[in-house]
């Protein structure tokens, strides 16, 4: 399998070499292509920081150097009535503002309702403050540990709100590094998928991770993989994380 | 934080104040032509009305979209013994689906305007930016090119300089100085204040133009 062979093409120093070359690069002109996954427990099952622990354990076991913590924040916006009158009924109900680990400069919001996904310096939050007519409500936080994986990189977390320490959801972004082509790199991509719930099936744990596919056309999002793209992913994961806590 | 000052110049004298700024900076001027929208909160919407900016910047190959708060001024004794106005701005860069974004969270187009003009940059005691600019206003939703100049005659004139609470006096005294420098062609004031043209004008702009040859240096 390709993906198989990208995995043990690791150990060759001059490879890891144009890898990290080929890395800077493209870190410092595009984004390269992500995939979100949530954790789906088996019906009747509960989330717990030991998946959490097995999913980390995974990732190393697959060849995966741990290489450091991340975070990304997500917040509910809500309406801000005047008085103690009901907000108006044609303003959305929430929104999401969107600050993620490997764009601190930069800030995102989106409406899901609209299929709108607004890209803006991170001084955009001081002037939603300012304007109060939206609150920030809800922090949660998605963090854990990346790991370094040959052509990708893993990043395995759980969700949890920013003032309490409650298990929200356990999520990982798969990031293909040489490629930004959506199309181009999804079959390395599932290939990888397979690859990873194989490894995970070993361990017998009451779930499994699903990869949500985000339209990123109904955003007006193109193939070329952006940060947009994965504020939209995050949004579509937020939804379903919430979905499996109401069920 | 930002110090400011506004003024207008009649058409017939900007040339030699830009040739006085041309002096000063250094520095070739820089075009401008902003779209400005300004949109306000819908009924109910928020614990207060507000108002926010966007800015679309068509100078550019590719125009890029900045949001805009201006708020409240510095108050107090102090603040009133100077000509300068000193004022909270927050400003944030913003992709082209910004108008979209505040429509949806309920803001209204009050109202939009053109500004065609240009600016200069200068480094005297703070980063100091002049800009000239005639208002146009758009016979149509949002058509900056039928744009129809508003005043002719009178071109706008703003001076601002990005300050912070520790160095705001120093940032003041620096724009007062300019201030006092393109005096014999307009006054400046902090906005929102009327002061018209200067008599002075007329003399300075002819002066001026007759010590640069009458071009532009």
């Amino acid at each position: 399998m390709h993906c198989a062979i990208v995995l043990e093409s690791l150990h060759s120093p001059s490879l890891s070499l144009s890898l990290s070359l080929s890395l800077s690069l493209s870190l410092s002109l595009f984004m390269t292509v992500k995939w979100l996954m949530h954790w789906q427990p088996n019906p009747g099952a509960t989330l717990n920081s030991q998946i959490l622990a097995e999913a980390c354990a995974c990732a190393e076991g697959l060849g995966g150097a741990k290489d450091g913590r991340w975070r990304t924040a997500m917040t509910f916006y809500r309406p801000m009535p005047r008085d103690s009158s009901a907000p108006p009924a044609d303003v959305p109900r929430d929104f999401l503002g969107l600050a993620l680990h490997d764009r601190p400069d930069t800030y995102f919001f989106i409406l899901r309702a609209h299929r709108l996904v607004l890209h803006a310096d991170a001084s955009i939050q001081a002037i939603m403050e300012k304007l109060q007519s939206y609150k920030a409500r809800v922090v949660f936080n998605f963090e854990g540990f990346q790991y370094k994986l040959g052509d990708f990189r893993l990043r395995v977390g759980k969700c949890v709100p920013s003032m309490a320490e409650t298990l929200r959801g356990i999520m990982m972004e798969v990031e293909y590094l040489p490629l930004s082509s959506i199309e181009k790199s999804r079959q390395i991509l599932e290939e990888f998928f397979d690859i990873w719930q194989e490894a995970l099936a070993k361990k017998s744990l009451p779930g499994h991770f699903i990869h949500i596919e985000s339209n990123f056309a109904d955003y007006g999002l193109q193939d070329h993989y952006t940060s947009q793209h994965t504020a939209v992913q995050y949004a579509t994961c937020m939804a379903q994380l919430m979905a499996a806590v109401r069920s | 934080m930002e110090c400011v000052v506004q003024g207008i110049i009649e058409t017939q004298h900007v040339e030699a104040l830009e040739t006085l700024l041309q002096g000063l900076c250094g520095a070739p001027k820089e075009r401008v032509r902003v779209h400005e929208l300004c949109l306000k909160s819908g009924p109910n919407l928020g614990v207060v009305p507000s108002e926010v900016r966007l800015l679309c910047d068509l100078a550019l190959p590719t125009p890029t979209w900045t949001v805009r708060h201006v708020g409240g001024a510095v108050r107090g004794a102090a603040a009133e013994q100077i000509c300068v106005q000193v004022r909270q701005v927050t400003e944030s860069k913003a992709s082209n689906n910004v108008l979209r974004f505040f429509y949806a969270l309920g803001y209204k187009l009050d109202h939009e305007l053109l500004k065609v003009g240009f600016a200069f940059r200068l480094q005297r005691g703070a980063q100091i930016t002049v800009t000239v600019t005639s208002a146009y206003k758009m016979p149509k939703l949002h058509s900056t090119d039928e744009a129809v100049l508003i005043t002719p005659s009178i071109q706008l004139v703003e001076i601002t300089a990005p300050a912070a609470a520790d160095n705001y006096n120093e940032v003041v005294s620096a724009v007062t100085s300019l201030c006092e420098h393109l005096a014999p062609l307009l006054h400046l004031s902090k906005p929102g204040v009327s002061t018209g043209i200067v008599p002075t004008a007329a003399a300075a702009a002819a002066s001026l133009m007759l010590n640069s040859g009458g071009k532009t240096l």
